[in-house]
């Protein structure tokens, strides 16, 4: 009994760590969306930096523990918010994932990389540095219930348990908690509450940081300074996180305390494992796969909501196929030539290199065409060439081995592919995750299969006239394998499985319900991408001459997809560069001196071009020439079309319209040739996460003749509010055609309009939600055109958003504080909030989530309340308190603006009304003009 | 992950066929013509780890071939060549960057033989025996074994079952504790195919010395080390029909790894004598909490320990001061010079008219050589089977001191 305690008892203490760690992964996950793998990187780096003041520095380890984790961490954390994150959260989820992998290829390799050239300055951090943890040193060993517990471990655990408490106070009762929270709640609703999301993301990454560095320098006196045993735990964590759904801080607590307590109860007892090696260490990721397939249901995207992935522009579609392939036709034969001058090693790096190519085909087709994003192609590639080791020394021909190996991937690929069927984005990824890390774990773990530590040894593959020994051979064949490949692939991107395929990727529902199993398109991806990672598996081992369970760990895998949609995952031809420059980068930078860990920082430091350009650097170089042709074009063309007109020639690098107000993962507009008049488009923002700073909008709007006078109507001030010949849409979809309205102080304007009229967009636009094409917003006489919606609403611009504007997840008092310091004044207003203060606001009727959005503005009123649609949804009792909240709102000062579908009651507090129709206003004038010939034009449109 | 490829360092392994049936198929394309020598030098370099992610580095081996090599050189070289020492590549422990050093190293560098290779995962075996290159260094993997052109400078450690097994640490470690007879041990492996072979022929050599075996337990997780001991500690304390093993052996490369087990069996009260391969590391002496976690451990070296008094220590020490004054001198050190000083054996004994072939042929038909500083080596036989020579050190008072020299043990078939 006392053994199973003490089991108990010190496994919380392990358990404490990865607590604390994966709290910070689902901090920063369910605060941004973007799920961290590099998140053990930080601890290892944190952790480091540790080392390093304690034994380069001579720090004692209290102060260097403070340093490294309050300061060193959070900092770290900011710099990574701003050089990466911010622009990862917009951008397809393979980005996120890769530049995030990225970075835990980076980070480590960093920190090693400046005491390698501090030349002995700094500590060396090898199997040699014994980092010290906090507390006494040597540990003092303590009774506690019959359990031996030396003094690090009852540290580590009070430190774990103190950062939890923090945690969670400072979640729950500081207003920077509260913003967090309702940036995660509902991101669009908190910027038009004034908050800045973008601070909140950047809180949330110093927070998440600051625990990974903690769970780092508390784990590192048992771990020593090994980035492979930071990512280890990073896995380990990455199961607490999943079981606590990625969102729950508190489970996942619990769920790293647990697992700490099981892995020592399996250590313990267990022992019936002892016979499948490596099947104990694998418990964790035996949990992790169990709780991704029953835990986490992704919760299907809707319809539409994909375009987030949506391809790059294709500017060369207009030029004949000729010209299209004529740059990849003229460097094959230049590969191909100098294969065959270059001596035998070089042409042997090529050869490795288009090994490499062959495998990063199958990214192109999981990863590419199907937008999944599978980690285990490695583990494919290693399945398949001990396969054929295997069949080919129990004595089949070699060909049939090789079929043999590429059949057995093959299989693993359906079989991983199951799982995705009911997994979509990230959840699939960690599993596919899991899976790579059992192959290597277990599976390949069995003699049987492995051969053990020696692996396989494999022939050369001969052709009678000559064999695969001269690496000239092995070019040849490579190259011409890669264009079946391609010939595949293009193939199958055009013909019905490949639209069924990119229907399932951009809205599953929406296929589904048009017929495309899902599920079927998936399986054939992914069964087509293993049996490519197959073959290049086993070509990888024919070449090689041997084949070994360690030749392509997991690992590799992560840094293969790193370098592949660095260069673009959408074309065979990102592929191919991507092998050669695997292949070829470590040899160039060896051939230079240059120390390793600088390949492995270039190689990381891509998810930060990533982040940028999600598309890869092809798709950037395309894009970039295309700018330059398009401007040279302009400047051949005077007085031609350039936007706006009045910049003078010359000024620098005058870009199509579409271009300059594009953000990263925004959907680019589609397939335009060049030359032809860009179209006034742009893309949809992400609206609620797009963050533009002020400045950033296009140089093109403009307004020569300013702003239209509106027609005074016995005001004597300016009015507070203005639209000024806005003109705003969604991508290609144009909906504002120049929209002018004015609202002034202490009145209330009613927008009407059918549906689809642009009445909603208004709104958004009014906020700053959604940016402008065109025109002009003035809040005061001030120009906001250029504000983003959290800047708007902190000078007095609210937006009540159609459906309810409350967070759901969030208290009604937490709902009311993200508006007002103190909520007192709402509840003797409107007591039957009061009542419910405590009640999260997503368990209110309709009609109380309706005041409880308006219920703030009574306190502090705002300059301007813009309402969509207030009353939709709501009982006739509800609608009318509403809709006397409003004249109360008026007679205080406030410039209303109601947007409303049914006229009825909005009429009846308008001053004066507007209709639209088509994205124009088409006549505004006071109430008392509006007669029943009116309203009919208006939502008939009959004129 | 990575890290059991690091347990081969520690005894190592594979079941099946050793490389001899490969056939040739690492692309022996090796440039016809030049094969690094010259009329007056030959041209040569290694493949280390230098860097790993797990922080595992044998970088100091080059130091080790290079003193040896300068004073091979400084004595007028070895049949009127010198060796022009390249340097050794660095592999970062991953099999498929070790080919790709050997191949650099034959292909465009156009070296000799390839030396030191001190790399736990080397990739490149197949490769060089497939061009004939020599390799000399430590043969911790089955890679090594059954090759012609692989030298382990103490044999080869992996060897199949059925070939000879080294028993030199159990019997040292018995007459260390003053006889094996009715003493038990335990043998403590991580969770990784190849350390649980580790754990069968270091068994059989306790075995073998008389010792009792009462518990091979091969649970510890491979990748990492075990954030809590607990488990593992209580174990082995009741191992021995619920008391403690007299000896417990721990087949785990990693000083987290083994202070760790070793601190934990001290807190639990282990008295016992506690023996690895890898402890014997003066840098790792540095921090105290390690020199206490480690005191009293019998580490055992594969060479002369530097704490010596032998001659052949005494001038490894004041070759590595020429080259690299200040130098704590290491395992890694140390293996690289004894392979140097292999490798500079068979060019002597090749004689003037120097190739590829005939210096293989030399070392292949009948070539010994013995030297206190590594014991004995006899080729082609250590090509299947370790040299079966090794010494014993105790951390004492924070230093370590000679425990038990040099010796040679007979081998024993492996089961």
């Amino acid at each position: 009994m006392s053994e199973l305690l003490g089991y108990v008892l010190s496994g919380l203490v392990t358990g404490a760590v990865f607590a604390v760690m994966a709290s910070g992964l689902t901090l920063s996950y369910a605060a941004t969306g973007v799920f961290n793998f590099a998140h053990g990187a930080v601890g290892f780096l944190t952790a480091l930096v540790y080392y390093e003041l304690t034994a380069a520095f001579g720090w004692p380890t209290w102060a260097a523990a403070v340093a490294a984790v309050a300061v060193f961490a959070p900092g770290l954390g900011y710099a990574l918010h701003r050089a990466m994150f911010r622009g990862l959260a917009q951008a397809g989820e393979t980005a996120q994932i890769v530049g995030t992998i990225g970075l835990t290829i980076a980070l480590p390799a960093l920190g090693l990389w400046v005491i390698e050239l501090s030349g002995g300055l700094l500590a060396a951090a090898d199997a040699t540095a014994l980092p010290r943890g906090l507390g006494p040193y040597p540990p003092v060993t303590v009774e506690i219930g019959g359990v031996g517990l030396d003094s690090a471990q009852i540290m580590t655990f009070c430190l774990a348990a103190l950062a939890a408490a923090g945690l969670w106070a400072f979640l729950r009762h500081t207003v920077y908690g509260l913003r967090m929270r309702a940036s995660v709640d509902r991101r669009r609703l908190a910027t038009l509450r004034g908050i800045d999301a973008d601070a909140s993301s950047a809180l949330a990454w110093m927070l998440g940081s600051t625990l990974a560095g903690l769970a780092g320098v508390l784990a590192v006196p048992t771990l020593g300074l090994d980035a492979t045993a930071f990512t280890v735990m990073l896995f380990v964590s990455a199961t607490a996180a999943v079981f606590g759904r990625l969102t729950s801080i508190p489970v996942t607590f619990a769920a790293g305390l647990g697992l700490g307590v099981v892995q020592n109860l399996v250590a313990g007892y267990a022992d019936f494992a002892e016979n499948v090696t490596g099947l104990r260490t694998a418990v964790p990721v035996l949990l992790l796969f169990a709780g991704l397939v029953l835990l986490n249901r992704s919760r299907e995207r809707v319809a539409g909501s994909a375009s987030e992935d949506a391809p790059p522009p294709d500017h060369l579609a207009a030029r004949p196929a000729w010209r299209r392939r004529a740059p990849w036709v003229a460097a094959t034969v230049a590969l191909l030539a100098w294969t065959f001058l270059a001596d035998g090693y070089y042409a042997g790096i090529a050869a490795q290199g288009l090994v490499l190519a062959l495998i990063f085909c199958s990214f192109v087709v999981v990863t590419g065409i199907g937008g999944m994003v599978n980690l285990a192609q490695a583990s494919f590639a290693a399945m398949a060439a001990l396969t054929c080791g295997w069949a080919f020394s129990s004595g089949l021909p070699l060909v049939a081995a090789i079929l043999a190996g590429v059949l057995a991937a093959t299989a693993a690929g359906v079989l991983v592919a199951l799982p995705a069927l009911r997994l979509g984005g990230r959840v699939l990824t960690l599993a596919t995750l899991a899976l790579a890390l059992l192959a290597d774990q277990v599976l390949f773990q069995i003699d049987a299969f492995s051969n053990g530590t020696i692996g396989w040894p494999l022939p050369a593959l001969g052709f009678g006239f000559a064999d695969t020994t001269d690496p000239r051979v092995r070019v040849v064949l490579l190259l011409a394998l890669i264009g079946v490949i391609g010939l595949l692939v293009r193939n199958l991107e055009r013909s019905a499985s490949g639209r069924a395929i990119l229907a399932v990727r951009s809205a599953p529902a929406a296929a589904t319900t048009s017929g495309i199993s899902a599920p079927r398109t998936k399986i054939l991806l992914f069964a087509l991408a293993s049996m490519i990672a197959g073959l290049g598996g086993v070509l990888f081992a024919t070449f090689k001459g041997s084949i070994t369970a360690t030749d392509l760990p997991a690992f590799a895998g992560f840094v293969w997809l790193a370098v592949v949609v660095l260069q673009g995952v959408r074309r065979i031809g990102g592929a191919v560069i991507a092998g050669i420059v695997a292949a070829a980068v470590p040899e160039i930078l060896s051939s230079l001196d240059i120390s390793a860990h600088v390949g492995a920082i270039l190689f990381g430091t891509g998810g930060v071009i990533l982040a940028k350009h999600p598309d890869g650097v092809l798709a950037q170089l395309a894009d970039l020439r295309h700018r330059a042709r398009a401007a040279l074009a302009r400047r051949h063309t005077p007085g031609g079309e350039r936007p706006g007109g009045e910049q003078p020639p010359g000024e620098r690098a005058p870009r199509p319209r579409p271009t300059v107000v594009r953000s990263p993962g925004e959907a680019p507009a589609s397939v335009r040739s060049p030359g032809e008049a860009p179209a006034s488009v742009r893309s949809p923002s992400d609206a609620p996460t797009s963050v533009r700073s002020p400045g950033k909008v296009p140089a093109s709007v403009r307004s020569p003749g300013d702003a239209p006078a509106p027609k005074a109507t016995g005001h004597v001030e300016a009015p507070v509010f203005a639209l000024e010949s806005v003109v705003a849409g969604y991508g290609e979809v144009t909906v504002l055609r120049g929209v002018d309205l004015v609202v002034w102080p202490g009145e209330v304007v009613a927008l009407l309009g059918a549906n689809g009229a642009g009445k909603s967009t208004a709104c958004a636009v009014a906020a700053g939600d959604l940016p402008v094409t065109a025109g002009r917003v003035r809040l005061g006489g001030v120009d906001v055109t250029a504000w983003p919606a959290h800047r708007r609403a902190r000078q007095g611009v609210l937006l009540a958003p159609e459906g309810r504007g409350v967070f759901p997840g969030l208290t009604v008092e937490e709902n009311l504080r993200t508006w007002l310091t103190d909520p007192a004044p709402v509840y003797d207003r409107l007591p039957q909030l009061a009542a419910r203060r405590t009640v999260a606001a997503g368990a209110l009727s309709g009609g109380e989530q309706q005041l409880l959005t308006i219920a703030p503005a009574l306190v502090r009123p705002p300059r301007v309340l813009v309402a969509d649609e207030p009353s939709l949804g709501l009982a006739p009792l509800v609608v009318e308190q509403i809709f006397a909240l409003f004249a109360e709102l008026r007679d205080r000062g406030v410039a209303l603006l109601l947007v409303e579908e049914k006229a009825a009651e909005t009429l009846r507090v308008a001053d004066r009304v507007a209709f639209m129709r088509l994205g124009r206003i088409t006549w505004t004038g006071p109430r008392a003009e509006v007669d029943p010939d009116r309203l009919t034009a208006a939502y008939l449109g009959v004129s | 992950m990575r890290r059991q490829a690091l347990m081969g360092l520690v005894v190592v392994a594979a079941l099946v066929g050793c490389a001899a049936e490969q056939k040739a198929g690492g692309g022996a394309s090796g440039a016809a013509g030049s094969d690094g020598v010259t009329a007056t030098t030959i041209k040569v370099g290694g493949v280390l780890t230098k860097t790993s992610a797990s922080g595992y580095s044998t970088k100091d081996a080059e130091i080790g071939a290079r003193a040896r090599f300068e004073r091979a050189n400084a004595e007028g070289g070895v049949n009127g060549r010198t060796i022009e020492f390249v340097g050794a590549e660095d592999d970062n422990q991953d099999a498929a960057k070790g080919d790709a050093a050997a191949k650099k190293l034959v292909q465009k560098d156009q070296v000799f033989a390839v030396v030191p290779v001190h790399a736990p995962n080397f990739g490149g075996a197949v490769f060089l025996e497939g061009a004939k290159v020599p390799w000399f260094g430590w043969a911790t993997g089955p890679q090594w074994c059954g090759t012609t052109t692989g030298f382990g400078y103490n044999g080869c450690l992996a060897p199949k079952p059925g070939a000879g097994s080294q028993t030199w640490w159990g019997n040292q470690l018995a007459d260390l504790a003053g006889g094996a007879q009715g003493k038990t041990v335990y043998v403590q492996t991580t969770d990784s195919s190849g350390s649980k072979y580790g754990g069968t022929t270091i068994s059989q050599s306790f075995q073998a010395a008389g010792f009792k075996l009462v518990g091979v337990n091969s649970g510890l997780p491979a990748a990492a080390p075990p954030p809590d001991w607990l488990p593992y500690v209580n174990k082995i304390m009741r191992s021995d029909g619920g008391a403690a093993p007299d000896v417990v052996v721990s087949i785990i490369a990693g000083t987290k790894f083994n202070t760790g087990l070793y601190s934990a069996l001290k807190k639990a009260g282990y008295k016992g004598i506690l023996t690895d391969a890898t402890s014997y590391d003066a840098a790792i002496l540095k921090d105290p909490a390690t020199a206490q976690a480690l005191e009293g451990v019998v580490a055992a070296p594969m060479f002369e320990p530097f704490e010596s008094t032998a001659p052949e220590v005494a001038r490894l020490r004041a070759d590595v001061e020429k080259v690299a004054p200040g130098t704590t001198l290491t395992q890694h050190l140390a293996i690289g010079y004894w392979s140097a000083d292999i490798f500079l054996k068979v060019l002597e004994k090749t004689g003037k008219d120097l190739t590829r072939e005939s210096f293989l042929r030399t070392a292949n038909s009948g070539f010994t050589y013995e030297n206190p500083g590594f014991g004995r080596i006899e080729y082609p036989k250590d090509h299947t089977e370790p040299n079966g020579c090794g010494a014993l050190v105790k951390l004492v008072g924070g230093a370590f001191q000679v425990a038990e020299n040099m010796k040679c043990f007979d081998n024993v078939p492996l089961k």
